[in-house]
């Protein structure tokens, strides 16, 4: 294990504000995103729930009636912190009556979507339909991923919208493996993979489709992360192989290289190193088979 | 919807919007409201031949500024975003990102100016990894090894800023903090065609500033209020202070990223953005009339039509080519400059 837990805790405590809360970098204000991902990496990285408790207020604080949790206040459209609020909801074992409640809001939104035309110059099913970053925009990986991600841990695995979701997750995928934000082929060409859209697909896919369906896009990330040492992209790169049950033999090494690269760098932001730490300490991937 | 765009004449609310951005609009020294046929509103654009990314790029962009009337007192003292184009991690694609040699070139310019700091931002459309987009386009490397900070304006803390332009139905747009603190913001696109605007230059870079936190990736909330209108919104009310386009490789045909290099062997600046684009646009062999987005700034964010932009450096004309223009592309089709 490359990054012993008492380290990962510190690594995260140092940037909690006072009231709990996360910004995206040191000393920048705090917002959904930022908190969510650092709650819900500190309960993986064994914090007891006494040490994220302040967190947890803090997100708690800031749900709304209709059970969604907004980026910030003054943006209720930007719903993409629901799911990663969930997550860190779910892994501390905090208040079922707000989960439910943030379920039930993802699984009655979607993106905007329309019919499949023949003539469309983009190769994705659009009638699909998965959840999108802002309300009001069509579906994409990310977004889709983590809601089904929450949705499955909280219970909801065999609900109708998890099936679609997987549906056009499988048909986003990219034609020689992979996943980008979520555009397949615009105009007949088909459109480059990215390593943490690849990582956060496979994640979300563990269980629910088949390996021969996502062999290509393992194959691209274990080619790709031999040279990868941003904490985004390789930590979603690890999470998406572990929950496939690989692990590339140097991925600590990895992980402590990226790791060592902030000083070169500067701070990395928030959201960003937490995956990473999930990573390290997570090797049997975000399903948790083999928590470390 | 160009037309439509075209004809929402300003109304006298929105010209005060603007005009009450003042300096802060940065639309040049001679910007006044003159209506849709441009009477009396003029722009200075400076073209310059440059033939490779490792040639003496920072005494052409010296030149340049000198020409356009940039001295030390316009720079001195003052803090530079340089905002480059930087959209796919891809080593083997040189063609689709702005080149680290000229954001190093342009660093250098203004920091010899006598800039207090430059620092360099970007918020990419597609990758949340914008570590990984600044290594793969080499950019990383070069700031490293010049001590220019990197700042991902994807995660910046935004505030929101009354939308100056108003032709999408959005009262405010969320703008990274970095940009109110930056007293010159620098828009460094690449020289492109694009699959759903015709060409990308100087205003549709700056999608790369609006937070990917708020609008999501692709920033898809602009999409779907029309990317001409959000163009227009966003330049305006970022209203960046100067330009500088990177043509020595540009992207021809299926841009922004799936195109082919073209050697065009160019950088073009300028402080008025539709005016550099317009040339830019002349210099590919698009007509710029044709484009929507800068026909909805002519006349109203600065001049597009040839007469009205005064040229420095180079003609257009003598390094004018004919950057592929696919037919199958609906926003590509019938925007050939006449020969």
């Amino acid at each position: 294990m490359a990054i012993e837990p008492g380290r990962a805790l510190e690594i995260l405590r140092e940037r909690r504000q006072p009231d709990g809360g996360f910004g995206s970098r040191p000393s920048l204000a705090a917002e959904a995103g930022s908190t969510a991902w650092a709650a819900f990496a500190l309960v993986a990285c064994g914090a007891p729930r006494e040490d994220v408790r302040s967190s947890l207020a803090w997100l708690a604080h800031r749900q709304l009636a209709d059970g969604r949790i907004p980026l910030a206040p003054d943006q209720p459209d930007v719903i993409w912190p629901t799911p990663v609020v969930m997550l860190a909801w779910l892994a501390a074992g905090s208040d079922a009556d707000r989960l439910r409640k943030a379920a039930q809001f993802l699984l009655s939104h979607t993106g905007r979507h329309q019919p499949r035309e023949s003539d469309s110059p983009v190769g994705h099913d659009t009638s699909l339909r998965g959840w999108p970053w802002v309300l009001g925009t069509h579906s994409w990986v990310t977004p889709t991923s983590l809601c089904v991600l929450a949705l499955c841990r909280a219970g909801y695995r065999s609900h109708p919208r998890i099936a679609e979701a997987v549906r056009m997750l499988r048909d986003r995928q990219l034609p020689g493996g992979g996943w980008n934000y979520g555009n397949t082929t615009v105009f007949g060409q088909s459109l480059r993979p990215l390593p943490d859209t690849t990582g956060v697909a496979l994640c979300a896919l563990a269980g629910l489709a088949d390996r021969a369906t996502v062999e290509p896009s393992l194959g691209y990330l274990e080619r790709i992360l031999t040279r990868i040492r941003t904490p985004l992209s390789l930590g979603w790169g690890l999470l998406g192989l572990a929950s496939w049950d690989v692990r590339p033999a140097a991925a600590d090494a990895w992980i402590e290289e990226t790791l060592q690269r902030e000083a070169h760098f500067g701070p990395y932001e928030t959201s960003s190193l937490a995956v990473l730490l999930l990573a390290a300490r997570s090797p049997g991937g975000l399903t948790g088979r083999k928590e470390g | 919807m160009p037309e439509e765009l075209h004809n929402r004449k300003p109304s006298r609310r929105r010209f005060l919007q603007v005009a009450g951005g003042g300096a802060a609009a940065g639309l040049s020294a001679t910007w006044w409201y003159t209506g849709p046929h441009e009477a009396g509103l003029r722009a200075t654009v400076f073209v310059g031949k440059a033939d490779r990314y490792d040639g003496p790029l920072a005494d052409l962009l010296r030149r340049a500024l000198a020409e356009l009337g940039w001295g030390p007192e316009r720079v001195r003292g003052r803090r530079v975003l340089l905002k480059p184009n930087l959209v796919e991690p891809d080593r083997s694609r040189a063609h689709v990102n702005t080149h680290p040699l000229l954001v190093r070139a342009a660093a250098e310019t203004f920091l010899r100016l006598g800039a207090a700091q430059v620092i360099v931002a970007e918020g990419a459309g597609h990758v949340r990894d914008s570590l990984f987009v600044l290594e793969e386009s080499g950019l990383a490397e070069v700031l490293l090894e010049d001590r220019i900070p990197f700042l991902d304006l994807n995660t910046d803390v935004f505030f929101a800023a009354p939308n100056r332009g108003r032709r999408t139905k959005l009262k405010t747009l969320a703008l990274p903090l970095a940009l109110r603190q930056a007293d010159l913001i620098v828009s460094m696109p690449k020289l492109k065609t694009h699959h759903w605007t015709g060409v990308t230059l100087s205003m549709k870079n700056l999608f790369g500033v609006m937070p990917g936190n708020v609008y999501g990736w692709p920033k898809n909330v602009f999409h779907q209020e029309g990317i001409h209108e959000s163009i227009v919104d966003i330049c305006a009310t970022v209203a960046p202070q100067l330009a500088i386009v990177d043509g020595i490789v540009g992207m021809e045909g299926d841009g922004p990223i799936m195109g082919t290099a073209r050697r065009a062997g160019v950088i073009v600046l300028g402080a008025n953005l539709p005016a550099v684009d317009a040339t830019c646009a002349r210099l590919m062999g698009v007509d710029p009339l044709k484009i929507p987005y800068l026909r909805a700034a002519s006349g109203w964010l600065g001049p597009i039509r040839e007469n009205h932009i005064a040229q420095r450096g180079e003609s257009w004309r003598a390094l004018r080519q004919s950057f592929q223009l696919l037919d199958f592309i609906p926003a590509q089709r019938g925007i050939r400059l006449a020969a």
